[in-house]
């Protein structure tokens, strides 16, 4: 088991945007998260990425508890050095991409895993051209953010988290951002990673691919878990009438 | 007099000119990023004084706040400080100054894009990291025209300085215009301000060209 989020609340003054969440990924699955816009997707995979904190619950990574709600209601998480390393295990991939845009994109790639990690250059740049090459851009090594398309940019952010080695991705909506003919080369790369069973975690609204790649598929709604499961399950047989009105937009 | 002994008599004025410049920028630049940080600070207290400081020395003329710097350690503590004059010249435009500079510093922290700071920390970055690596070679860069802006007018309000009976180039062109009933140094110290201010535009110019490698 990689991650398992127990009970988890969340809520932004008197909104509540998660409501006793629970669920739990296994190394090397691939689980897609669906639902309506506001349902709380983006809360979830924040809290589960540490930029946002949890009122309540429980974050476990590797069998090892990031925070907990104790007996008396406060949730506390483990002291800031050791949150560092609970950040180490978990990669994040932003709707936006969120590039650092000074950085060339070898830059991009090499500069966490040297200076927050520690390793070598050598080995942050072999890495980082490795990662490069499977994302297909080897060649813009030397460029700028700027200077790359929606998808270009969204696959070297991929190849950024991957950089620091991580041991589940998570995945805002990678898409959203890139117009309709550049979503293809961004999936094609997740679809890839799913092949050699990289952990991951996709809030998605692509449908086919989350019925095509995941493992799992959630489905949320106004805060909680509203239907998991196997994907062609979920997509075909509904059990849950909230989903198959949502699905039922998507059909057409 | 000819106009090359005019010259000759305000270099000295000019070099003074240059040396509050100088000094004024090495102590605010650097003062003005600790009051842009100590505005964002956890502590209630240290922002409403940094907002007090920041709007005092806005709502107020440098050359008023000159001479309290000067007087003010006499007339408020009875203190008698040998050689004064020049250390509260210098306090006088670097705290004014950094004044400034925190409003521009702020608001080039403020435009950088909240997925700047959430992609560094789930990259494990510090805040120290954060802000030394992701943010402030971005504000650098978005600063770079307003506070070029700001340099052009310290190299005017220099002449400020006369205020403390500095001499500077501008109170010499005066004092040589008077005993020699010419308009000359004027143009003199005209030209000066002139070519300082074009020198600072070039290199400001050039250094936001190097910052050009990416948008
Ligand atoms: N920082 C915040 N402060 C206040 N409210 C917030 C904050 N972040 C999110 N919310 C609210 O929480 C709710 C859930 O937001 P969230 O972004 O998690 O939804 P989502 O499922 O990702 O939606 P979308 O599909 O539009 O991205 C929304 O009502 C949103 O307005
Ligand atoms: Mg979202």
């Amino acid at each position: 088991m990689i991650l398992q989020m127990t009970n988890i609340e969340k809520h932004f003054g008197d909104l509540e945007v998660l409501k006793d969440i629970s669920f739990e990924v296994d190394k090397g699955e691939v689980v897609s998260i669906i639902g309506p816009s506001g349902s709380g997707k983006s809360t979830l995979l924040r809290c589960a990425t540490f930029l946002e904190t949890i009122d309540g619950g429980e974050i476990t990574y590797m069998g090892e508890k990031a925070a907990h709600t104790g007996s008396d209601g406060t949730t506390v998480y483990v002291p800031a050095d050791r949150l560092r390393h609970f950040r180490s295990y978990c990669g994040l991939v932003f709707q936006q991409f969120n590039l650092f845009p000074h950085y060339s994109i070898l830059k991009n790639l090499i500069d966490a895993p040297i200076h927050v990690q520690g390793r070598s250059k050598e080995e942050a740049t072999t890495t980082a051209m490795e990662l490069l090459d499977k994302m297909g851009i080897a060649d813009r090594a030397d460029a700028y953010p700027y200077q790359l398309s929606g998808g270009q940019q969204q696959r070297v952010a991929i190849a950024r988290a991957l950089a620091m080695k991580p041991e589940i991705l998570f995945f805002d909506e990678p898409t959203s951002a890139l117009d309709p003919e550049l979503t293809g080369e961004v999936l094609k790369v997740i679809r890839q990673l799913a092949e050699e069973h990289m952990t991951m975690v996709v809030v998605t609204h692509e449908m086919p691919f989350a019925k095509a790649v995941s493992n799992r598929v959630l489905f949320m709604d106004g805060g909680v878990v509203v239907e998991q499961g196997d994907p062609i399950e979920v997509f075909e047989h509904p059990r849950e009438e909230r989903t198959k009105q949502f699905l039922q937009v998507f059909e057409r | 007099m000819t106009i090359s002994t005019m010259f000759s008599t305000m270099l000295v004025g000019m070099l003074r000119s240059f040396a509050v410049f100088m000094l004024t920028l090495v102590g605010s630049l650097p003062l003005g990023m600790v009051v842009a940080l100590l505005k964002k600070s956890r502590f209630g207290l240290v922002r409403v004084l940094v907002n007090a400081y920041i709007s005092v020395i806005r709502g107020t003329p440098l050359m008023l706040q000159l001479l309290v710097w000067y007087f003010g350690p006499f007339y408020l503590f009875g203190m008698n400080i040998g050689n004064w004059r020049f250390p509260a010249l210098i306090l006088g435009f670097v705290v004014n100054y950094a004044a400034y500079f925190a409003e521009i510093y702020r608001g080039g922290i403020e435009s950088i894009p909240v997925g700047q700071y959430e992609a560094a920390e789930v990259l494990g970055y510090s805040k120290v990291q954060t802000f030394m690596r992701i943010i402030l070679p971005q504000v650098i860069k978005r600063i770079m025209p307003s506070v070029t802006n700001e340099v052009i007018t310290l190299v005017k309000d220099t002449s400020l300085a006369f205020t403390l009976a500095y001499q500077e180039v501008f109170s010499l062109a005066k004092q040589i215009s008077a005993s020699q009933t010419s308009f000359m140094p004027f143009v003199i110290a005209g030209v000066f301000y002139f070519v300082a201010n074009y020198v600072v535009e070039f290199v400001m110019g050039r250094i936001e060209k190097a910052l050009d490698y990416y948008k």
